[in-house]
């Protein structure tokens, strides 16, 4: 007989074995549907950029995006990755920590982003690190350069900029190339600026006469530039923003310092320092000279980019725009590679990719920090042309084997 | 670095310039404190409206620094004036509390920053103006250092006469002692009011392009200022106008010396606001009325 009392309970036995294992499954569909979204049904590939498009560093910021911008619209022209558009996601951090953990927040939260292009600055990349590490997001910056940042160790954090201890060593040797003794340096009191200072007083140990470190909210600077004038040193060394900066340059030349010769990081080499006419004058007065990462001109790489840069924005590119261009693209082979938007998987990819990978600013191979193996530094000197335009006067170069080689007159 | 290389003289002179901006910064948010029982969070807001407007002058009307000065003063006012009908007189007379009103403020001042950033755009401006620096003796000054520094002190000048000796700025001070008393004496408090709000938004509209024209253009400008404004108003007392220009200046030169301290010891200058929050604990520790308030004489 079915009916048996037995009978019963192993068909109820069996049932309940087949329920616990449905669900089971079907649960495992959903875990793996959320993880790994098939690129077919997607439609379009999410790429979050955090920079600072108004604020200190708006004026850089606004025109980095487009490097990231160019680069999403060169692959969606070409089919995207699968057919799959890419579509940037830009937040605007005013390069605050506060204001960058709100945009991560948003991106990761909201928009579901799985790689983040950016933050442009060292001290909001170390804000957000641990929060972007615990998501399993994929953070690469275009210009953090803080020594700091490697010190994070193996995670999700990279960066397609060199660290400022290169750059350290690339300022130190135009010191020695330009034989001065006695140097003032100027920073913003950040993670950026103080990692350069630090950076250069473990290089020239005595030659630092003085350090200030200033607060790029406070707005008048006469105090601690005339500290500096009543030192009298060979050169002054700044590592300024942007917006403080203009604000720094204009009074120094207000207290009479325009006859010290000037220095600067990266950070400087930038057309926004000109806005401001008294800026301008002491810039160009005091023959501004400094380092800049090394976009390697006339290769392919970089030809590309310019192209259609110019072609699409008709303009110049600004600083770090051929950097933001070559994490978006880096992030976007990454993604085709991992063919899944998995923050893990996308990380395994990157760090695969990125070393067959030479861009617009040169081969990007990263290291178990995430930070670049090959360093190479322009040296630029502000100039102006005959019809009034100031422009970077690339006057050598510095890397990691040969060093210092200035250009001959 | 040696003490003996530094030049006093020149970062007196800082002091100064510092000083004469905040002064005219906190002189008009005391005064409608002094008025209202509340501070005004949004007066930070007509510093930057200030600068804003002068730009606008130089850029539409004419470059004459002067003129926009005075349309920076006269629109500022008006500013002034229009966001006590709107917002804190309704307000007040629906029986707000200086709590209630204080945040509407800070809410008003938002609305204002971000409707001056969505009108002028996210990028700092600034003068195309070009102020000479020259020396004269040990000291280096532009222009506008010794423009800046000229007019505060007219303002003060002016502004002691008006409230000494005419017949408004007696009723002024009238109201801001003992408003009940000075009501049954025939006083208009609106008038009065609406003259307060005007004087004091034009003044931080001064204050306002004197600061952009030191440094830039932004919507957030006279935020960065709200630290020291608050310590001033702490430091005077929001009644005494006289003790109101000693604290600034007294600010202005605790900041500048303080920057000397800060860079001896390595340290970030941005430190210079706890050296000045130390020195206020200090004093209002010896003197809790703030420095120029006799005990018997407190403000409230």
């Amino acid at each position: 007989m079915l009916y048996k009392k037995g009978n019963i309970l192993k068909i109820i036995a069996i049932a309940l074995i087949f329920f616990i294992l449905g669900i089971l499954i079907g649960y495992y569909a959903i875990l793996q549907q959320t993880t790994y979204v098939s690129f077919k049904k997607v439609g379009e590939i999410k790429i979050g950029v955090m920079l600072p498009l108004s604020g200190e560093l708006g004026p850089i910021g606004s025109r980095m995006l487009k490097g990231a911008l160019l680069a999403a619209k060169i692959i969606n022209d070409t089919g995207g990755i699968n057919g799959n558009y890419i579509k940037i996601i830009a937040e605007d951090t005013l390069a605050l920590p506060e204001k960058a953990i709100e945009a991560a927040k948003k991106l990761i939260e909201i928009e579901g982003v799985k790689v983040i292009i950016g933050p442009a600055t060292s001290t909001e990349v170390l804000a957000i690190s641990k929060y972007v590490n615990d998501r399993e997001v994929v953070l690469i910056s275009m210009s953090a350069t803080a020594e700091k940042i490697s010190e994070l160790g193996d995670d999700y954090v990279f960066r397609v900029v060199a660290s400022d201890v290169m750059q350290t060593q690339a300022i130190a040797s135009i010191i020695e190339e330009m034989k001065y003794k006695k140097i003032v340096t100027f920073v913003v009191a950040n993670d950026y600026g103080i990692g350069l200072e630090e950076g250069l007083k473990k290089l020239l140990g005595g030659k630092i006469a003085l350090s200030i470190r200033y607060d790029p909210a406070k707005g008048d600077y006469r105090t601690e530039l005339m500290q500096v004038s009543s030192i009298n040193p060979d050169a002054i060394f700044y590592a300024l923003w942007v917006e403080s900066g203009i604000i720094v340059f204009k009074q120094a030349l207000d207290m009479g310092l325009e006859n010290i010769p000037t220095l600067g990081s990266e950070g400087m080499a930038d057309v926004a320092f000109f806005k401001d006419e008294k800026a301008a004058e002491y810039i160009l007065k005091t023959g501004l000279t400094g380092s800049k990462p090394s976009s390697p001109k006339g290769t392919l790489g970089y030809n590309i980019f310019y192209e259609e840069y110019k072609k699409y924005f008709k303009e110049e590119p600004g600083l770090y725009c051929e950097y933001t261009y070559d994490a978006t693209m880096l992030a976007a082979l990454s993604i085709a590679k991992a063919s899944a938007y998995n923050g893990y998987e996308i990380k395994k990819a990157l760090e695969s990719t990125s070393k067959y990978y030479i861009g617009a600013t040169g081969h990007k191979a990263f290291d178990k920090n995430g930070d670049i193996i090959l360093a190479e530094y322009d040296i630029w000197k502000v100039s102006k042309s005959i019809d009034g335009e100031y422009f970077f006067n690339i006057i050598g170069s510095w890397n990691t084997v040969q060093g210092l080689l200035m250009k001959k007159e | 670095m040696d003490l003996a290389s530094i030049n006093f003289l020149q970062i007196f002179f800082n002091g100064l310039i510092t000083g004469s901006i905040y002064f005219l910064a906190a002189l008009g948010l005391s005064l409608t404190y002094s008025l209202l029982n509340f501070p005004n969070i949004s007066h930070a807001e007509f510093l930057a409206f200030g600068a804003y407007a002068a730009y606008m002058s130089l850029k539409l009307i004419e470059n004459n620094f002067f003129l926009s000065i005075i349309i920076a003063f006269i629109s500022t006012g008006f500013l002034g004036i229009f966001s006590y009908l709107i917002v804190f007189k309704p307000l007040s007379k629906k029986g707000s509390k200086p709590m209630h009103l204080t945040i509407a403020s800070l809410g008003y001042g938002l609305f204002l920053r971000y409707s001056m950033y969505q009108f002028f755009g996210r990028e700092a401006l600034t003068y195309k103006l070009w102020f000479e620096a020259f020396n004269i003796g040990p000291i280096r000054v532009t222009s506008l250092w010794i423009l800046i520094i000229l007019t505060s002190l007219i303002l003060v000048f002016l502004l002691h006469l008006f409230l000494k000796k005419t017949l408004i700025g007696k009723a002024m001070r009238a109201l801001s002692n003992n408003q009940i008393l000075a009501m049954v004496c025939g006083i208009d408090k609106e008038k009065i009011l609406l003259l307060v709000w005007f004087i004091g938004a034009g003044l931080a509209g001064i204050g306002g392009v004197f600061r952009a024209g030191d440094t830039r253009i932004t919507p957030i400008l006279g935020w960065d200022l709200m630290i020291p404004i608050f310590s001033i108003i702490i430091l005077g007392g929001i009644k005494n106008l006289y003790a109101i220009i000693a604290s600034a200046y007294i600010i202005g030169l605790i900041e500048n010396f303080s920057i000397i301290l800060l860079t001896i010891f390595n340290l970030s200058t941005e430190y210079k606001v706890i050296i000045a929050f130390i020195i206020l604990i200090i004093i209002l520790i010896l003197k809790p009325y703030g420095l120029f308030t006799k005990a018997g004489n407190k403000s409230d």
